[in-house]
């Protein structure tokens, strides 16, 4: 009996070291990353290392937003993130209203195709969709780089967005209008409401796909002024000493956003997660 | 369906033939074709709410492809206009390339063993965060972070750990006394273990969220049926835990196996600016480069073709392999 419960501690506490384990390799990069930023230049390359910044500083941040064009680049990410986001909604909850509620000639057909297409890589797509973009004269503009993202997201999202209104009930709906009311009714005050948690998850999943990009943003812009942030803070590096305070400062308010965004939609992953995942 | 529901209703009830009530003929006729009209009319709803994703798809994704086949067989300039048709030379000269084979070979080395440990570290972890224990929720969300982030951050985190003058993990490294001299991580001889190393870190999250939402959906009776039965923990997995992830883990090695094979941004940055990006140059990064550093846009193009045509092939292969799991999955 006492042996028994020995094994079953010792078993408890191997979980909560594995545990623990996963929650350092995760989390240490990131701490560095902060303690990093606080640090005034001297103690960035001090040896020994500290872990604790001994004379912390806002310094870095503060040369980050009047030093580099951080701001710029920020808005630039916001605004092109925001609009794909805003894009790929309408046409996926679409798609998605009509894969789960109609039917007509090829749909499954439809629904495969959208999941093939969910397997090609951003690098087959982004060289000739550089080539024709020159080729219609949108390049170095917003508008290919939306478009870009929104071809990037649109499978990921139909099919996560097909999954949700799959869960909704098809008797709520025929209720209504057997109440008489009509079917655009039924989809403001039944399908959409039911859905909003759907639709709030897929769109921070396209914001964070869209805010993570850099090989569309890369290829397809070229003014500084236009650039988004990961380009942007891939250029920090172009100096001759890399300025490492200044550059984990800057990582760290990339990553904020997007973490922010994570959290908020953390526990719908596992659910939606049946539907497909996050590519990347 | 119960008799008499009403057409509209029951047009949108998917595979099922709407039953009319037994009515006089014509009665009965007129109810046909009201429901035909009904049916036709969800039909072209259906098409034009699709509509606009389907052309999306096809416009900004399956066009561009097609059209990388075609620039795949003529000599381009990336960024000027003229173009001359060679038919298969670009391929010719690709047979003949050693940079070419490097290449795939560099590709092979990093998404074979970034894949390996991805798979057992996720599947490893999953388990874990599978039991009950204090503060579960939170660590399933820390682990979950470098898959979150922008490849940027990861590919900056890790270049400065792995600084070699100033590096922490140098800095232990030394401290410990494991090695006597620091480790240029970023170097050409460690490189290709440096940017598998941070790859399986960022990616393997994947997999254990996959992993995970698999194991939660596994009835306990299972267990403690195989617990009754006296069966110990590794068996327990390889005859309970296996037989039921099997359908999933297939998914996920192939999506994994996809974007591993294609994966540009962490590779490209992690080599860019270090001195030996040469020695981490895999197919994606050199498709890339022939198309924008050497402004070749057309072996830029026979490149992604070739990553294609090698992804459909393998795919169609493991397929065949593994026809049970695939079914499953």
């Amino acid at each position: 009996m006492k042996r028994l419960k020995w094994r079953l501690n010792s078993n408890r506490s191997l979980i909560y070291i594995g545990a623990g384990l996963l929650a350092l390799q995760a989390s240490f990069p990131f701490l560095w990353m902060v303690s990093t930023s606080f640090k005034p230049p001297a103690e960035v390359f001090a040896q020994p290392p500290a872990f604790i910044p001994q004379e912390p500083t806002w310094d870095n941040f503060r040369r980050l937003f009047t030093t580099t064009n951080f701001l710029i680049y920020f808005k630039n990410s916001l605004v092109v993130s925001g609009a794909a986001v805003l894009l790929t909604m309408i046409v996926s909850a679409a798609g998605a209203y009509s894969l789960t509620r109609y039917q007509y000639m090829g749909r499954e057909k439809i629904a495969g195709l959208i999941l093939c297409t969910y397997m090609f890589a951003p690098i087959m797509i982004v060289i000739p969709f550089f080539i024709l973009a020159k080729k219609l004269g949108i390049e170095n503009t917003h508008f290919a780089l939306v478009l870009a993202f929104t071809s990037f997201c649109l499978p990921f999202t139909l099919w996560l967005m097909r999954a949700f209104f799959a869960t909704i009930p098809l008797e709520l709906e025929e209720a209504a209008l057997v109440d008489g009311a009509g079917r655009v009714r039924a989809l403001v005050y039944i399908v959409l409401p039911l859905a909003l948690p759907g639709i709030i998850a897929t769109s921070i999943f396209t914001f964070i796909l869209a805010w993570n990009d850099y090989i569309f943003t890369r290829i397809l812009i070229t003014s500084d002024e236009l650039k988004t942030l990961p380009v942007g803070v891939q250029d920090l590096f172009h100096s001759a000493l890399i300025d490492w305070g200044l550059i984990m400062a800057a990582g760290m308010m990339i990553t904020i956003p997007a973490l922010l965004f994570f959290l908020s939609v953390q526990r719908y992953l596992i659910r939606g997660w049946g539907a497909g995942g996050v590519k990347g | 369906m119960k008799k008499g529901a009403d057409p509209k209703i029951s047009s949108m009830v998917p595979s099922q033939e709407s039953t009319l009530p037994a009515a006089p003929t014509f009665v009965r006729f007129w109810h046909r074709i009201k429901a035909l009209q009904v049916k036709k009319r969800e039909q072209i709803i259906g098409l034009c709410t699709i509509a606009p994703a389907l052309f999306l798809i096809l416009a900004l994704t399956l066009y561009p492809v097609a059209y990388s086949i075609w620039l795949s067989l003529l000599e381009k300039h990336s960024f000027f206009p003229q173009e001359r048709f060679v038919g298969l030379e670009n391929y010719i000269y690709l047979w003949h390339d050693p940079e070419f084979w490097n290449s795939l070979w560099l590709g092979v080395v990093y998404s074979v063993w970034t894949i390996i440990f991805q798979i057992i570290l996720g599947v490893a972890a999953a388990l874990i965060l599978n039991e009950t224990f204090v503060g579960r929720g939170l660590v399933r969300a820390i682990v979950l972070f470098p898959y979150m982030i922008p490849t940027i951050v990861a590919v900056i985190l890790w270049k400065w750990l792995l600084n070699d003058t100033y590096g922490i993990v140098n800095y232990w490294l030394l401290a410990c006394g494991i090695v006597t001299a620091p480790v240029s991580w970023l170097g050409p001889d460690h490189i290709m273990f440096s940017v598998i190393l941070m790859s399986i870190w960022q990616f393997f999250p994947f997999v254990l969220l996959s992993i995970l939402a698999r194991l939660q959906t596994i009835p306990p009776e299972l267990y403690e049926a195989a617990k009754v039965d006296g069966a110990s923990a590794v068996r327990r997995f390889l005859h309970v835990t296996l037989p039921q992830i099997r359908g999933i883990l297939f998914v996920v090695i192939l999506l994994r196996s996809i974007w591993m094979f294609t994966k540009f941004d962490t590779v490209w940055l992690m080599g860019e600016g270090a001195g030996a990006g040469r020695f981490i140059r895999t197919l994606p990064v050199y498709a890339y480069m022939r198309t924008l550093t050497y402004y070749q846009a057309g072996l830029g193009a026979a490149l992604a073709v070739i990553m294609f045509a090698i992804l459909v092939v393998c795919t169609v292969i493991y397929f065949r392999m593994f026809r049970e799991e695939a079914d499953i999955g």
